[in-house]
């Protein structure tokens, strides 16, 4: 029997919050063990939470942005659960109202993976074990989180990987997380189940905790995949469990049952009020929001004349795409500069947290002066390439590599004249094209490219050439 | 009404091991609230939802630091912790 895919995924967000959701300490990655913790976010009795305005704006906009509907009051809950990363033994949470509901992000094949919520909670302290003792980090403990649930809509690992980077690049467009996995400010949980292809029933599903990469998070759902799939083909069941991925097997070990399956016994938390948000609030919010990246898409597409596959490529990633803009001002073809920052920026910076960053030697303008002597016909593509690649290099401007006489453009006497000397030096390769091997042409066109150092046209050369030969 | 399955539930939930007459003490105390919270329940209007004991919301902070607390301070009541942290050992 053949099976097809169900995924759901929840990815937790950290908040780009200069302090806690409760309390005032900092909001920040890598510091020494407990030293942002005060006696709220370490749970001490007698100690009262008061929430974070900017994390109801950021969440909001995290919403907005996801195309979800606003819940103009919600509240904050408890989750109950006793576990050394909490040391209240309760989370605080959002259970029946989330902040956000029904949302989608649209995938680039039009197909939509709905959000059922976005909830606001604070994140839990970092265990680190060593031997069998266990090491606890407050740090962590009551920085800001959103929770991200989706509908079990997406039916591929491509389709995880498409809408993660999605969201990651959407919600750094909205400035809401900086979504770094490898540092843990987007965590993913992957919701996997299998069924019979065409079937309406949804099969039994398993549940893959913390991934945080999303090469990882696409392995371990291949691979739980071929599991479910296995056990059903072989007449077995499937059992409802929490997992863990181990990367260095590539496989899922059981981390817990569903016989112990939680009771958060959920209630509204009585130390904080209701949130109650006016639609002018959500207005505002709303108003402040920057271009999104599909809008950008669109725009780059339908404007600038780029391949649709293409401004995804770069719009990805903001920096990129404001760079983008910048190097593309005044330019009659902007699908030039788009040919430079996939062609050859990403063959330099190659990984997504490089491209995230953006940091290269040269200048928007560095480029769009670049391209401005390319459509001037000053020099042609070969050569503005290979200036280009110094260019990164070294951080220098094309005019530092291109000296006067190169940029001036050939006339079409010198050319000429310069064709007819190569035909002449090149006597075997012209016989050889002649007898009919028409590679052989390429022999000559170069010579003719360095003896023009690039000022000429490659195209218009090899035409001058083909017509000379015929004519000798 | 409460049964002490549901006790005993809630006592593992918590981490608690009770010992029978523990279970006893804590199954009357348990009674005891459910009946106050019932007797509570009836005397509410059901059509008004009560949120909170006061009208207050939105009661919010703004986002600055305030520095946190020394971390001596923070471990303190852990005899000073492990190499900045708290620490657990492994149970035996």
């Amino acid at each position: 029997m053949k099976y097809e895919l169900v995924v759901g995924l929840e990815t937790h967000v950290e908040l780009l919050t200069k302090t806690k959701i409760f309390c005032s300490c900092i909001n920040g990655f890598g510091a020494e063990p407990n030293t942002h913790c005060c006696p709220i976010c370490i749970g001490h009795p007698g100690t009262l939470p008061k929430l974070n305005k900017e994390v109801i704006n950021l969440a909001v906009k995290a919403g907005l942005a996801t195309n979800c509907h606003i819940n103009l009051k919600s509240n904050m809950d408890r989750k109950n659960y006793v576990y050394p990363d909490l040391s209240k033994a309760y989370q605080i949470s959002q259970y029946n109202i989330p902040i956000c509901e029904n949302g989608y992000i649209e995938l680039s094949s039009g197909k939509r993976i709905r959000i059922n919520r976005i909830h606001m909670e604070e994140d839990a302290g970092k265990l680190v074990h060593k031997g069998g003792d266990v090491y606890i980090d407050y740090n962590r403990g009551g920085v800001p989180l959103i929770e991200i649930v989706t509908e079990p809509d997406i039916s591929s690992s491509g389709e995880a990987r498409e809408y993660v980077e999605k969201l990651q690049s959407i919600l750094r467009y909205v400035e809401v997380s900086d979504c770094k996995m490898q540092e843990g400010s987007m965590r993913c949980d992957i919701n996997v189940s299998v069924k019979p292809v065409g079937s309406c029933k949804l099969g039994v599903r398993t549940e893959i905790k913390n991934m945080n990469s999303v090469t990882f998070m696409t392995k371990a759902i291949d691979y739980e995949f071929e599991r479910q799939s296995d056990i059903l083909e072989n007449k077995g069941e499937v059992v409802q469990q929490t997992l863990r991925y181990c990367e260095n097997s590539n496989s899922t070990e059981s981390m817990r049952e569903k016989e112990d399956a939680q009771d958060y016994r959920y209630f509204k938390d009585p130390d904080l009020v209701d949130i109650v948000l006016s639609e002018e609030d959500v207005n505002k919010l709303k108003k402040s929001l920057p271009e999104l990246p599909d809008v950008r898409i669109k725009r780059y597409a339908e404007d600038f004349g780029v391949s649709k596959s293409d401004a995804e490529l770069i719009v990805k990633y903001k920096n990129a795409a404001d760079f983008f803009e910048k190097a593309s001002k005044g330019l009659q073809s902007p699908k030039t500069v788009s040919n430079f920052i996939i062609g050859q920026i990403f063959r330099v910076i190659e990984t997504e947290s490089e491209r995230e960053k953006f940091n290269i030697l040269i200048t928007p303008n560095q480029l769009n002066e670049l391209v401005k002597l390319i459509e001037g016909n000053k020099i042609n593509m070969n050569l503005a390439k290979k200036t280009f690649s110094r260019m990164l290099e070294t951080g220098k401007s094309a005019a530092d590599f291109i000296s006067e006489s190169d940029m001036q453009e050939i006339s079409q006497s010198e050319l000429e004249e310069i064709c007819k000397e190569a035909i002449k030096s090149n006597s075997k390769a012209v016989n050889d094209y002649l007898g009919g091997k028409e590679k052989a042409l390429k022999a000559i066109l170069g010579n003719v490219m360095r003896q023009t150092k690039g000022r000429g046209n490659a195209q218009m050369i090899e035409e001058k050439l083909v017509n000379l030969l015929k004519n000798s | 009404m409460v049964t002490k399955e549901e006790v005993l539930n809630i006592a593992k939930l918590s981490k608690l091991y009770l010992t029978s007459e523990e279970l006893e003490d804590a199954f009357n105390e348990m009674k005891g609230i459910v009946k106050f919270v019932n007797q509570v329940n009836e005397m509410q209007n059901p059509d008004e939802e009560i949120n909170h004991a006061n009208e207050l919301f939105n009661a919010f902070r703004e986002d600055e630091i305030v520095p946190s607390f020394p971390r001596e301070k923070i471990l303190e009541n852990v005899e000073g912790g492990k190499e900045g942290f708290f620490y657990l050992e492994k149970s035996q």
